[in-house]
């Protein structure tokens, strides 16, 4: 599989996230300047010196770059991609973790000016995150809505998914199957009354995903040649130097 | 629908901006601000005149309330996009850029051009640039064929633009290469 491939490129430079919720003790709401720094300092997070993060070996280290390529991914492959539901838990506490200290800091009215910029700056970067998050939950829900029949006969796709993805794909199913056989299937003769007939020379009614389209490939880190199947568009950069670009394709 | 029909083949340039704008980049603060953590990491602090790093995102919303100079990256001069012009029209390959400048360049000459050195010659510079490699990538659609293609150096910006429609192409050849007759149509013809 292509993105196969390619997920086992991302996963290689894989970077295990902190267990997030144990240590998001609420806040304390005392107003004074060095107890707001402590509000928005009470969370793990990469050191100041993130320029090394960005272009060293961990080619998205913090847990938002981590989700941003991971939504990247999902837009562009065909396929559904495993589920990342242990870094959007992560991702999600700590959004809450940050509108709550927001929500405590302007609520105080002893907030200075220059705390009033910080507040708008992390404020803004929730609203960025969460329409990340949006964007990557709604990609899979359309996959998830459009191969639902797909994904209820598949035992493979299925481990891809979370519970509640699983769920949402067997009801969807079970919606679409019983419109249809209340609106056209019940009036057709019985041998057309099918939704998952395979006659020849027509494409399958169950849409499935469509795993032999290509898709471009961005090698994160130096990688020796890798063989991958046909019909593989395979874009590779080697990111380590920048002097060295090389690209090859299979 | 969950994703509106014109998201689905490809990502959309705000989008990108959205992702390129993450990126470090350099400062010098109008205005003093203790380190801030936010959720991509912490930030700051900001003491002026010494310059800072932090996120093009947070570099713009400031630029914006007259709060910061955005320092230009090394590569937004006219300088070295007149040697890469000069590379990119005399050599066939792409000359190698950061993979999101076009993004970059853009968010940095709309809101903070009076930081830059001659922005309109940037601005023609990066529009020459881009027609350059515009053109090496149609000429690419040549050698287009089922299995394969390279594109190195191609930026991220440029990979989205051709990304529906060569991608669309592949797949019709790949279609062509694996089942040359299986058309009924096509064998009785």
């Amino acid at each position: 599989m292509d993105w196969d491939t390619e997920y086992e490129l991302v996963k290689s430079g894989r970077y295990v996230p902190e267990p997030g919720p144990s240590r998001s003790a609420a806040p304390q709401p005392i107003p004074d300047d060095d107890a707001d720094a402590d509000v928005f300092n009470d969370v793990p997070m990469a050191p100041a010196t993130t320029t090394m993060v960005f272009d060293d070996e961990e080619p998205f280290g913090t847990p938002l770059e981590q989700l941003t390529r991971h939504w990247m991914n999902e837009r562009h492959a065909p396929d559904i991609l495993p589920a990342q539901e242990d870094l959007l838990t992560n991702l999600l506490d700590h959004l809450r973790r940050q509108s709550e200290a927001v929500q405590l800091l302007r609520g105080d009215p002893s907030t200075s000016e220059e705390e009033h910029i910080r507040i708008m700056l992390v404020q803004t970067e929730v609203e960025r995150v969460k329409f990340i998050v949006r964007s990557y939950v709604r990609t899979r829900l359309f996959k998830i809505e459009r191969y639902a029949r797909f994904i209820t006969t598949n035992a493979e796709i299925q481990t891809r998914l979370t519970a509640a993805e699983r769920d949402h794909a067997s009801r969807h199913a079970k919606i679409t199957d019983q419109h249809f056989y209340l609106s056209v299937l019940q009036s057709l003769p019985e041998k057309q009354s099918h939704l998952d007939d395979t006659p020849l020379f027509v494409p399958p009614m169950i849409t499935e995903p469509d795993i032999s389209r290509p898709v471009f490939v961005h090698a994160l880190t130096k990688c020796p040649r890798i063989t991958l199947p046909e019909f593989v568009l395979l874009f590779s950069l080697h990111l380590q130097d920048s002097h060295s670009l090389t690209a090859r394709c299979f | 629908m969950a994703l509106p029909l014109t998201l689905r083949s490809s990502v959309t340039p705000p989008e990108l901006e959205l992702v390129a704008s993450q990126q470090l980049i350099e400062i010098v603060p109008l205005i003093s601000m203790e380190k801030t953590a936010f959720i991509s990491g912490a930030y700051g602090p900001l003491r002026p005149p010494n310059k800072a790093k932090i996120p093009l995102w947070i570099a713009v919303n400031l630029k914006l309330k007259k709060k910061c100079h955005i320092i230009a990256p090394s590569w937004l001069n006219v300088e070295f996009l007149q040697e890469r012009l000069t590379l990119e029209t005399s050599r066939p390959d792409f000359s190698s850029l950061p993979f999101r400048f076009a993004e970059a360049a853009k968010v940095i000459l709309d809101v903070a051009s009076d930081d830059l050195e001659n922005p309109e010659k940037i601005r023609s510079l990066l529009k020459d640039l881009r027609e350059a490699r515009q053109a090496k990538s149609r000429e690419g659609l040549k050698t287009l064929d089922h299995s394969e293609l390279s594109l190195p150096n191609l930026c991220s910006m440029e990979i989205n633009e051709i990304r529906p429609y060569f991608l669309q192409s592949m797949s019709i050849l790949t279609q062509l290469v694996r089942n040359p007759i299986s058309d009924p149509t096509h064998r009785n013809a």
